[in-house]
């Protein structure tokens, strides 16, 4: 809210475009930093490049307001990237908070975010860490997944083996399949059986989120319209699953189809994913 | 179906439960029986028709006067999955009748204005997000065909620009035309009809926790944006509640350009105070709020509203309170220059 009295003082020069006002941009890279805030006991640690120059080419670079919408959307890049790489039915990363955000155009690979942020695993209600990441948007006709890097160590993962561990006896040894539909319901209610398959279902999502992510979308799971039990494989809990997924830019809400496997060794993977149709429209749509 | 009438057997009353989300029937009972439990204070009005032919309906709430009032209009869920909307008109009709009796400045609110509160604009969407999930954010024409139109981004004003979908597929898809549908027609004439007597519109919806402020056409700015940062009073009173930030901003800023929505309607209109809530969470629920947080979040969307509310009403009745409310609120001196259009330039885009 600190914020929005520089906006009201800057709203009597009144040029729209400079609300914001724009922070000295840092000379130095971030290079590597290990946070460890204090009883924090999660560390990301950013893997950066400094910006470089290529074939005489000048980056621009510009600073962004982290509470409007292109930090946070590049934040919640972040927080699917992270999810596909660490997620698990006890381990669900949010992304809660933006604190700076610069954007570096290196031409024809793309856009660059360059963000610090808080995350914390919400599943386990973990401490909130500060944590820093780059985001690369490619540019091109066709539409490419954004590229993030961010190299997190060891620690993120401690603390929900033996949970996992129990899940997966559990849903290896059960009498019949699970399966379950809209988590969570029309009133927010989750079944406490149900939790850990919601959270499964959302870092599975997180991979389809992830591909379809660019810097007009901001995508988070709605619910969970169907989950089913497969039979195991190669040690893998298997699933199919119906997601509905929301994007709060186009508003638009799709029907996703996926199978996916998970273990405690191997983590989360996505076999197959697939658009449902969604629509068909009576009328002709206008030019 | 849960039990959302608790009987208390020795007083023989019927106590309706605010922490749950209620059905459509639910709530047109509700709103009969607001009527009927305070004749002196409440009158239904119908100002609409939906699609399939449902009453919209809003509740007309203040001290009788024989001279007409100034008003505030609220209209709760335009989206129909945005059930956390409804279930915040019902919240903010009980507080406010609840209070008027006892309460000083709520009494004089009530004698100097009228409330107009529609709990569910979007009648036929919210019956049928209880039946399916993934189509309810908007109308519904022709449910079979899942042909739906953005209610709030109906309006003439502006229509249609950006941040809309000429796809009748999409979720944004804005319509035919302008005001194609007859519960955006519904709220269009309502306003315009009244709006020489409406202080303050606010629309409810969910989920982002933002209080937005008009427009939602980028690089457009209302005559009275400075007024307009009552709204970071609004969020510091949310927050007083239960801790929970709502980002003050502009739909281009924080979310997506938008145009011809009905808050920058009523703002261009003359109403001058029009206010987007976006109550609670942030996207991890999202639409799916529990029921568990019903009750918090309408606590704080109350407080919010109420301050924004109480401004208004001070800076229309009671010019030394206004004097007090606006130096803690603005705390600032100056003229706007530069980049302001006037109505009639807007009128032309």
């Amino acid at each position: 809210m600190h914020r929005f009295c520089s906006v009201c003082v800057v709203l009597f020069s009144l040029v729209w475009p400079c609300l914001v006002q724009p922070q000295t941009p840092t000379s130095q890279p971030l290079g590597l930093t290990s946070l460890h805030e204090g009883n924090c006991s999660c560390a990301l640690r950013l893997h950066h490049t400094e910006p470089t120059s290529q074939e005489g080419l000048v980056m621009t670079s510009r600073e962004l307001n982290p509470q409007f919408y292109e930090a946070s959307r590049a934040g919640r890049v972040v927080q699917h990237h992270l999810n596909t790489l660490y997620g698990s039915p006890f381990r669900v990363y949010v992304v809660t908070q933006v604190h700076t955000a610069r954007t570096e155009d290196t031409g024809d690979d793309g856009m660059k975010y360059v963000l610090e942020f808080s995350v914390k695993d919400w599943a386990s209600e973990g401490p909130e860490c500060k944590a820093s990441a780059e985001v690369l948007y490619p540019r091109g006709d066709v539409h490419q997944p954004p590229k993030v890097q961010s190299s997190p160590d060891g620690l993120l993962q401690a603390n929900t083996s033996d949970k996992e561990q129990a899940f997966y006896q559990r849903y290896s040894a059960a009498a019949g399949p699970v399966s379950a539909k809209d988590i969570p319901d029309s009133y927010g209610h989750i079944d406490p059986e149900m939790e850990h398959f919601w959270h499964l279902a959302w870092v599975a999502s997180s991979f389809i989120m992830l591909n379809e992510s660019s810097e007009n979308t901001l995508y988070s799971l709605a619910q969970v319209a169907k989950v089913t039990q497969l039979n195991i494989q190669d040690g893998q809990l298997r699933f199919e699953l119906q997601v509905l997924l929301h994007d709060m830019v186009s508003q638009n809400i799709n029907r996703w189809k996926l199978q996916v496997s998970w273990s405690p060794a191997d983590g989360v993977q996505v076999l197959e994913m697939e658009l449902l149709p969604r629509c068909h429209c009576k009328s002709q749509t206008r030019p | 179906m849960k039990l959302n009438y608790r009987v208390v057997q020795s007083l023989q009353q019927l106590v309706y439960n605010y922490t749950n989300y209620h059905t459509m029937d639910e709530i047109s009972d509700w709103i009969q029986q607001m009527e009927k439990d305070h004749p002196d204070v409440v009158s239904r009005m119908v100002y609409g028709t939906t699609y399939e032919k449902r009453n919209i309906t809003l509740l007309k709430i203040g001290l009788n006067n024989t001279m007409p009032k100034k008003a505030i209009w609220m209209d709760c869920g335009i989206h129909a999955r945005e059930w956390i909307s409804p279930a915040f008109c019902q919240h903010f009709v009980k507080e406010i009748l609840g209070s008027y009796k006892t309460d000083g400045k709520m009494r004089k609110m009530f004698k100097n204005l009228d409330f107009y509160i529609t709990p569910v604009l979007n009648m036929d969407g919210y019956v049928y997000s209880w039946k399916d999930n993934s189509v309810s954010f908007d109308s519904i024409q022709d449910y079979s065909m899942t042909k739906s139109v953005n209610l709030p981004q109906q309006s003439i004003v502006m229509h249609p620009l950006v941040g809309i979908s000429r796809n009748c597929c999409s979720d944004i898809y804005s319509g035919e035309r302008a005001l194609s549908e007859p519960e955006a027609k519904a709220v269009t004439d309502f306003l315009s009809a009244n709006r020489n007597n409406i202080l303050c519109f606010l629309t409810i919806h969910s989920h982002g926790q933002l209080i937005l402020v008009p427009y939602g056409y980028p690089d457009i700015i209302p005559p009275n944006y400075d007024e307009l940062v009552v709204g970071l009073a609004a969020a510091k009173a949310i927050k007083d509640v239960h801790g929970m930030d709502y980002t003050v901003e502009t739909p281009p800023n924080v979310l997506y350009a938008n145009s011809g929505s009905s808050r920058d309607f009523a703002r261009l209109i003359g109403i001058p105070f029009s206010f987007t809530f976006e109550l609670r969470d942030k996207g991890q629920h999202g639409f799916t709020l529990p029921e568990a947080q019903i009750q918090p979040t309408c606590e704080e969307a109350y407080q919010g509203a109420l301050s924004i509310i109480t401004y208004v009403h001070d800076k229309t009745f009671a010019s030394a309170a206004y004097t007090e409310t606006a130096t803690l609120v603005l705390g600032l001196n100056g003229v706007i220059t530069g980049k302001i259009l006037c109505m009639e330039c807007l009128m032309r885009i």
